[in-house]
């Protein structure tokens, strides 16, 4: 088999998902595999911004005897407190990473959360 | 009983206890870091939460977030594992101000164990013989210090462990400058820079005794564990029973270990370990108050479950074994500690994705792992991918069924040590039962000139 086939090859494979393939002409074989784990974090293109959660804990959208001001749709000032998490009695503050629209509310007041799971998304102005 | 305790740890320790805690009928929670999103101690839970980012500090390390996991999750105690927070008194104690049990002793009973210093004095106390060396740490007069002892010395770090912050000092001159060396090393690496000189002995066994106690104050130990194959202190090969003490000796080992859980009034499981000499005179080492890797070869002797033991002092129910029950056993176990890394190359952690993964079995074989084909290893965490555990009706029988199942055992992708033990079980050493803590060095020398 020459470079050009084996090349040839090669760059179809990136074009599918496949991991791994055998070719076979009479006497010729050849096994090709290819690394394809994702990365942990995919990288995709948005223009939303993902605001997600500081720690595991219970998330309030206000610290406790404050009101919740914080509305689906409304502008926010990057900074600006979007809620808590509680964790282990301790106030993990949840803020906006950028001044933009709040375009998506995916949490509710007493949620448990995760680390790292997504709680906002804005929209960068 | 309790109904859901929450694993503080990853990989196969972690699997080990939550296969203890099904049979106990009791639910599970893991916890995971972002990087272990696909290790298997997530799946084999019944629920997993992400608790931080990759990086230990802020995850399997970070008090709050593993404290918070438990809350949210309602589990009702945690069980640490080793390494991580198992030995953390602060953990410990934020366990206890949050109403959940630390499945592991009392903030106050890991503070006066695991500081080596005050240690030493509870053995001595319970009257158990000491390596001669300084009761406190040393700040001023080393000289003086080392020579009351006698050449060639050590120097410890009283907060350390796991091999680390030891320096050997043969003669006197040298012993100004390692003591600086030593000092400084045991601050940077413990935050804490007290040390403390012991004799150094030649050529010594390293042997430890299991031990439990629960909160009636019923005390048991079991049968000595052999870990003299060490590679820079790090341990690689551990056997039970030991081939080189008798069953006189083996009561005497069991009595002091008892003595030093009653007198430390601990509550939990426990080790303590020793050092033998040639005349097999043993002197006390340290204390580990955590469940440890080479658990299972007591496991395999004596037909328990330490993680189960654990459990029940936890709950404060009695100890499920009596004194004569725990250190009765049948036959001889090995464990072999398979790490991913590359021996050629001075053991250097070697990272990748597992593309085989052929695990041995059959009759005496246990195998604790958290690997499967085609995970990829995280490079954040210790590189132990399985540990196995054989048994045989004697210890010649233990060896042979250890050479056919490292035989077995195929992986591929990595570099790992199933082929220094394979050096290990061939070598008349070992054969004869005659090692010492400096045997792999000896075993290993020719291997490095061919490499």
């Amino acid at each position: 088999m020459d470079v050009k086939t084996l090349s040839k090859i090669t760059k179809w494979m990136e074009s599918t998902d496949l991991e791994e393939v055998t070719w076979k002409n009479g006497g010729d074989k050849i096994s090709l595999k290819v690394n394809n784990t994702p990365e942990p974090h995919s990288k995709f293109s948005s223009s939303v911004v993902t605001v997600s959660a500081p720690s595991i804990g219970v998330f309030r959208f206000a610290r406790p005897g404050k009101a919740n001001a914080v509305k689906q749709g409304m502008t926010v000032k990057k900074g600006a407190e979007l809620g808590v998490v509680e964790a282990a009695k301790e106030f993990k503050p949840v803020s906006a990473p950028v001044d933009g629209n709040l375009k998506i509310v995916s949490v509710e007041d007493g949620q448990t959360v995760e680390y790292g799971q997504p709680l906002f998304f804005i929209e960068p102005r | 009983m309790f109904k859901k305790i929450l694993v503080a740890n990853r990989g196969e320790i972690a699997i080990r206890v939550m296969r203890t805690l099904r049979e106990m009928g009791i639910r599970s929670v893991a916890v995971y870091s972002e990087a272990d999103r696909s290790c298997l101690h997530v799946r084999e839970a019944d629920e997993a939460v992400c608790i931080g980012p990759a990086v230990a500090r802020e995850s399997y390390l970070h008090i709050p977030a593993v404290i918070s996991a438990a809350k949210v999750t309602g589990a009702e105690a945690i069980h640490p594992g080793y390494g991580f927070l198992s030995e953390n008194p602060a953990f410990s104690a934020a366990c206890e101000s949050n109403g959940i049990v630390f499945i592991g002793p009392s903030p106050r009973a890991i503070d006066m164990l695991g500081h080596k210093a005050s240690a030493r004095k509870i053995a001595m106390k319970g009257g158990i013989p000491v390596t001669p060396g300084t009761k406190n740490c040393v700040t001023r007069d080393c000289l003086k210090e080392a020579e009351k002892i006698g050449f060639p010395i050590m120097i410890k770090a009283a907060a350390g462990g796991g091999g680390k912050g030891i320096r050997i000092v043969r003669e006197k001159s040298a012993l100004a400058h390692e003591f600086e060396m030593a000092s400084s090393e045991a601050k940077s690496a413990f935050n804490n820079g007290d040390v403390y000189f012991e004799k150094y002995i030649e050529g010594p066994r390293h042997i430890e005794v299991q031990f439990a106690r629960d909160s009636r104050g019923n005390a048991v130990a079991f049968p000595e564990r052999d870990c003299s194959i060490q590679r820079r202190h790090q341990k690689l090969l551990e056997e039970s029973p030991s081939p080189a003490v008798n069953q006189k000796l083996r009561e005497r080992l069991e009595e002091a270990a008892v003595r030093l859980a009653d007198t430390a009034e601990y509550v939990g499981v426990g080790t303590v370990e020793f050092l033998m000499d040639k005349e097999r005179n043993f002197y006390f080492m340290e204390v580990n108050t955590r469940l440890q890797v080479e658990h299972p070869v007591t496991e395999a002797i004596t037909r328990t479950d330490l993680v189960r033991e654990q459990v029940l002092i936890a709950a404060g129910e009695k100890l499920s074994l009596s004194r004569n029950r725990a250190s009765s056993f049948d036959g001889h176990a090995i464990e072999h500690r398979i790490n991913a890394e590359d021996f050629t190359r001075n053991f250097a952690p070697s990272l990748g994705r597992v593309e085989e993964w052929v695990v041995p079995g059959g009759p005496g074989i246990r195998l604790d792992t958290h690997m499967y084909q085609g995970y990829k290893l995280p490079l954040y965490y210790d590189s132990m991918l399985a540990k196995l555990v054989v048994w045989g009706p004697d210890r010649a029988a233990a060896i042979a069924r250890s050479r056919r199942a490292l035989g077995e055992f195929r992986v591929g992708g990595l570099s790992t040590t199933i082929d220094v033990h394979r050096l290990i079980v061939d070598s008349p050493e070992f054969n004869a039962g005659d090692v010492d803590t400096g045997f792999m060095e000896k075993l290993l020398a020719p291997a490095a000139v061919k490499a």
